[in-house]
């Protein structure tokens, strides 16, 4: 493992954040994920080694660092807040980490343009940081923490602040230069798109505890924990390619012969895409019926298991395994029981298109 | 139109700045130009102003040097007693300045520190160096209450991004956090240098208020009024009075340019 945070637990005031386990590989982005005041930024700051835990170790790449000073650590932070040094200008705070490390003006001059060419802001390297827009800061912010080249970059919230249009282009320049540089990332966000278009990896923090972690597939379409369900709202999430069109809907084929509708009106470059069903939205019948829902597969049930008062069903269709949930009621009702073959129906407006990712491969 | 309690408010805001400005305005007419060119060349004010000034720069130097540690470990630190350190300093602020110079007088005085300090050959009571102690003591919680604000204001997460760049503590204070805190420093700077300008009662007991030799502006004007000398009484006024309208126009001028990037 490249970062090992292990039990690692802190006191402050009347917070408490307990045990917090996390393990994050080389190159690996991990977007953490929770309501305002589970502790997410005191993991950060922990991590980063402003708060000194009670209990606990961050190792990173085997070497216990918990108790070393922030400053030898190489893990950089951006914050939501940007925390620009107001008495520098743009070029002079991209350049500080360096100005530590390497003496040579012109060696610095030409990694910090190199940085800011690449989060396109060299055109206000010689600006006063009050002077730019929100999302000109956060990209002054991060080229600041990415020049110094860290073992580890925090992220907290680092777009909460910032509007729809400047958020999405910001995620995909983010990822370019992240993927470019193999940065190891820790991401704080509330936003579900950062999960989705950035995560390799989710936690998912409350009342100073991570309550799961896993790939986006695990958290997304498993969660343990009630609070997991409900927050992120449990999604079947498939991977397909759209083979045609049929009017206004998309067919997308997610297996072999198995081909759903989706009237999202999704703008796509490739074929390849990602779907999503919420599982509230699947219904399950004994027989096929005759109605306006325009998806309708037949399954095996293969497993059952209860999350507080609901009930968890998985129903395999060809190699996909689809997750439902219903009331005990309507479980017992429809006699659903392990190797039961039982009707899916769900809408195409409740299939929803998301751009197809490498990190799903793997999964 | 302007509400009836607009109208008061501002007639009552209007009326008291005017009387203030009224009594500070009449100590300028009221000596004779002659009056006022021979007090302020006498021997007495030359030496007067030229003392009160060096002692009152070397003591707010010497109270921002403290005041600024002071300040900060109160605004980031939590240790053992702190709120009592915090009531503490704020004591002399409540009760009066002679207080402070009695207690000052009698610990420096014979009775303890005194004779000790006497065996060493160090002479505090009645000297220059009473004077700058008086006017230390009188100074430091003000400057220490505006610095503390001030740190309070400086997000800790500068500091932070500056120790995970990768420089220590000590560098990121020089580097960051001071330079955030300029404003600030700067204004607890010319408060504390007009604070010790205008000390009296402490610096008269510790001080000794000796002709020529530890007399101070606001000494100067006390025993020339008792002495019947209204001109120079005057005079000395008139020029603490300049010395503070210099400072409040300094403190206008640069506090505001200096206060970006505290948020
Ligand atoms: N320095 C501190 N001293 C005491 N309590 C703190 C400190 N920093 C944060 N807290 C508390 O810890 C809790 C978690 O805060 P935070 O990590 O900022 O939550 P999140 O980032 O998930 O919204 C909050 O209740 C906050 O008040
Ligand atoms: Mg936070």
């Amino acid at each position: 493992m490249f970062l090992d945070v292990q039990n690692l637990s802190v006191k402050l005031g009347q917070f408490h954040l307990h045990d917090v386990n996390l393990s994050l590989e080389k190159n690996d982005y991990m977007v953490i994920i929770g309501p305002t005041g589970s502790g997410k930024s005191v993991l950060l700051e922990t991590i980063a080694g402003f708060f000194t835990p009670d209990k606990g170790e961050v190792i990173m790449e085997g070497k216990k660092i918990t108790n070393q000073s922030p400053e030898n650590r190489g893990i950089s932070i951006v914050y939501q807040d940007y925390v620009l040094f107001p008495h520098m200008n743009v070029f002079e705070n991209i350049a500080y980490g360096l100005r530590k490390k390497i003496q040579k003006d012109s060696f610095i001059s030409s990694k910090v343009e190199k940085m800011a060419k690449m989060l396109q802001i060299d055109h206000l390297l010689s600006r006063n940081p009050e002077t730019l827009s929100g999302g000109e800061k956060q990209r002054v912010a991060i080229a600041r923490s990415l020049v110094v080249e860290p073992n580890i970059l925090l992220m907290d919230e680092p777009f909460a602040a910032l509007d729809v249009n400047t958020h999405a282009y910001l995620t995909t320049l983010i990822k370019n230069v992240i993927n470019k540089h193999q940065t190891t990332c820790i991401h704080v966000s509330h936003n579900f798109n950062d999960v989705y278009n950035l995560a390799e990896k989710v936690a998912v923090m409350k009342d100073g505890k991570i309550l799961q972690q896993g790939t986006l597939h695990d958290v997304f379409s498993r969660p343990t924990h009630n609070f997991v369900a409900d927050f992120v709202g449990v999604h079947n999430v498939f991977q397909g390619e759209i083979v045609g069109h049929d009017k206004s809907l998309l067919q997308i084929e997610i297996d072999p012969g198995i081909i759903i509708h989706s009237s999202d009106d999704f703008q796509h470059d490739s074929n390849d895409v990602m779907v999503a069903i919420r599982p509230e939205n699947i219904i399950f019948s004994n027989e096929k019926f005759v109605s306006s829902v325009r998806n309708q597969l037949k399954g095996v049930v293969k497993d059952i298991f209860e999350v507080g008062h609901t009930v968890w069903i998985e129903v395999q269709v060809g190699d996909v395994t689809f997750r439902g949930v219903l009331t005990p009621n309507s479980c017992e009702s429809l006699g659903i029981k392990r190797e039961k073959e039982i009707y899916l129906s769900f809408k195409s407006l409740n299939v929803n298109l998301m751009e197809c990712r490498d990190a799903y491969h793997s999964i | 139109m302007r509400s009836k309690l607009e109208i008061i408010f501002i007639s009552i805001s209007f009326i008291f700045t005017a009387f203030l400005f009224i009594i500070i305005g009449t100590l300028f007419i009221m000596p004779s130009t002659e009056g006022f060119l021979s007090a302020i060349f006498s021997n007495e004010l030359l030496a007067s102003i030229k003392l009160t000034l060096s002692t009152s720069v070397l003591a707010a130097f010497c109270v921002i040097l403290v005041a600024v540690p002071t300040a900060y470990s109160l605004s980031r630190y939590s240790f053992p007693l702190k709120s009592l350190i915090k009531s503490i300093l704020d004591l002399p602020m409540a009760f009066p300045e002679i207080v402070l110079g009695i207690a000052l007088l009698m610990i420096l005085g014979d009775r303890f520190l005194g004779s000790w300090l006497e065996s060493l050959g160090i002479d505090i009571v009645f000297t220059t160096t009473g004077i700058i102690i008086a006017q230390f003591f009188v100074a430091l919680p003000y400057a220490v209450r505006i610095l503390y604000s001030t740190f309070n204001y400086v997000n800790p997460r500068y500091e932070f991004v500056s120790r995970s760049l990768g420089y220590g503590e000590f560098e990121t204070f020089r580097k960051i956090t001071l330079p955030l805190a300029k404003g600030g420093i700067f204004a607890s700077s010319v408060v504390t240098l007009a604070r010790c300008i205008g000390t009296f009662a402490a610096v008269l007991l510790v001080g000794g208020g000796t002709y020529l030799k530890t007399e101070t502006l606001p000494i100067a004007i006390y025993y020339n009024l008792s002495l019947g000398n209204i001109d120079t009484a005057i005079t000395a006024a008139i020029i603490l009075v300049l010395i503070s309208f210099g400072a409040i126009f300094v403190m206008e001028k640069y506090a505001h340019e200096n206060m970006e990037g505290v948020n």
